[in-house]
């Protein structure tokens, strides 16, 4: 068969193309790398996690699903948190899940009511933070608390564990009996009793409402 | 009695009348704390003792205010006892209502005992007369309202100079103790 001069060209170009092709897929695009093996996570039933600091117990929790995947612990259906302070309990947290990120020693708990076992300390968050290293628990968001007859409400909190100081940020209300005190920001010192206020303050009597 | 005296009595009695300016007994009112900065301390509540403290001498245009009903204090430093529901202002401290003007370096409040009190550079300032003294004291169980040291009573055409002026507000009586001296001018006279 002969071909024509025009039909030569074209071959001849696609020839060129297809080299071309090949070329580029084979020498400039990565070929996608093999699959890597990955260790499956680990899933414990009816656990009960331990975080310590320098040897000393912070937090236990009683669990019935952990999932732990690289440094992070899931755990779901949760019994009990119990905070320590000086090896002994002094809060009980309930929480829906909790995350503990372990190189960090950060818990993140979701949902959460916290509660003292003598002094009538209730909280409430839907997302409270425990810091291992700074000892420290926030709410990012907003907040609600009863102590000792006090109704407390801010947009975020920080509480210190080492100097017991509760530190209260935006849109502040205390409620004491019959006064609302609504201020921008507030430190509590939990065991001096003590409240500084910051910034503008409001204190409102209510007609009638005392006992 | 004189009518100069009479508008100051009226005005010294609706005022020192409802002067209750506490939350203690369910009374409504606001303590209120302006122009403070948010990273600034404005007043610290001992929970504990029952005691509010509030200092704003430091800060440029702060203010303490507690207002209840009509009647308004501000000033610069304010304590106040939840217990006995007691409250004193100090610094620049300045009690008002309507047309009645109180300043002193002092002014206490003793709610369960039901008196005011106020002390120091005492001026009293109704739209009939201004009074200044060095004390002021006033029950409302007596419904009297004494004022002494350096009194002196000044009217839009005379003054009254004495070491003590007893208001009996229910009574509508005034009473000089000591030794009083007045100066009127000769254009009311027909009224003494």
């Amino acid at each position: 068969m002969k071909l024509s001069s025009r039909m030569k060209k074209a071959i001849l170009v696609l020839a060129i193309l297809i080299i071309a092709i090949y070329l580029i897929f084979r020498f400039f695009i990565e070929p996608p790398q093999p699959q890597v093996s990955v260790p499956p996570s680990v899933q414990l039933l009816e656990s009960r996690l331990v975080g310590r600091k320098d040897g000393v117990r912070q937090w236990e929790i009683l669990a019935q699903s952990v999932l732990q995947a690289g440094n992070s612990v899931t755990l779901t259906s949760l019994d009990e948190i119990t905070m320590f302070q000086d090896q002994e309990p002094y809060l009980f947290i309930d929480a829906d899940t909790a995350v503990w990120d372990r190189k960090l020693d950060i818990l993140h708990l979701h949902e959460s009511q916290v509660r003292d076992g003598e002094d009538g300390f209730y909280l409430e968050s839907d997302l409270l933070i425990w810091d291992g290293a700074e000892e420290t628990l926030t709410s990012p968001g907003p907040v609600f608390i009863l102590w000792e007859g006090l109704e407390i409400q801010a947009a975020e909190m920080v509480m210190e564990a080492q100097s017991s100081l509760l530190y209260l940020k935006d849109d502040v209300r205390i409620r004491d009996g019959s006064m609302l005190w609504r201020l921008e920001q507030a430190v509590y010192d939990l065991e001096q009793k003590l409240m500084d206020f910051y910034g503008r303050v409001v204190l409102e009597g209510e007609d009638g409402d005392d006992e | 009695m004189n009518r100069r005296f009479v508008g100051l009595m009226i005005v010294m009695a609706l005022f020192l009348g409802g002067t209750s300016v506490a939350w203690g007994q369910g009374q409504p009112g606001t303590l209120e704390i302006t122009g403070v900065p948010t990273d600034v301390v404005a007043g610290r509540y001992d929970r504990e003792a029952g005691v509010f403290f509030a200092d704003v001498r430091a800060i440029a245009g702060a203010l303490i205010k507690v207002k209840r009903e009509d009647v308004q204090i501000v000033g610069k430093t304010m304590e106040w006892r939840t217990d006995d529901d007691y409250l004193i202002f100090t610094v620049d401290a300045k009690l008002t209502q309507d047309d009645f003007e109180l300043t002193g370096d002092v002014v206490e409040y003793f709610g369960e005992e039901k008196k005011l009190k106020s002390q120091g550079n005492v001026v009293v300032t109704t739209d009939d007369a201004t009074v200044y003294a060095d004390h002021l004291d006033y029950e409302e169980e007596t419904d009297q309202a004494l004022f002494t040291g350096n009194v002196k009573v000044v009217f839009s055409d005379g003054v009254l100079e004495g070491e003590r002026f007893l208001m009996l507000l229910e009574k509508s009586e005034l009473q000089f103790f000591g030794s009083f001296q007045g100066e009127f001018s000769d254009k009311n006279s027909n009224e003494n």
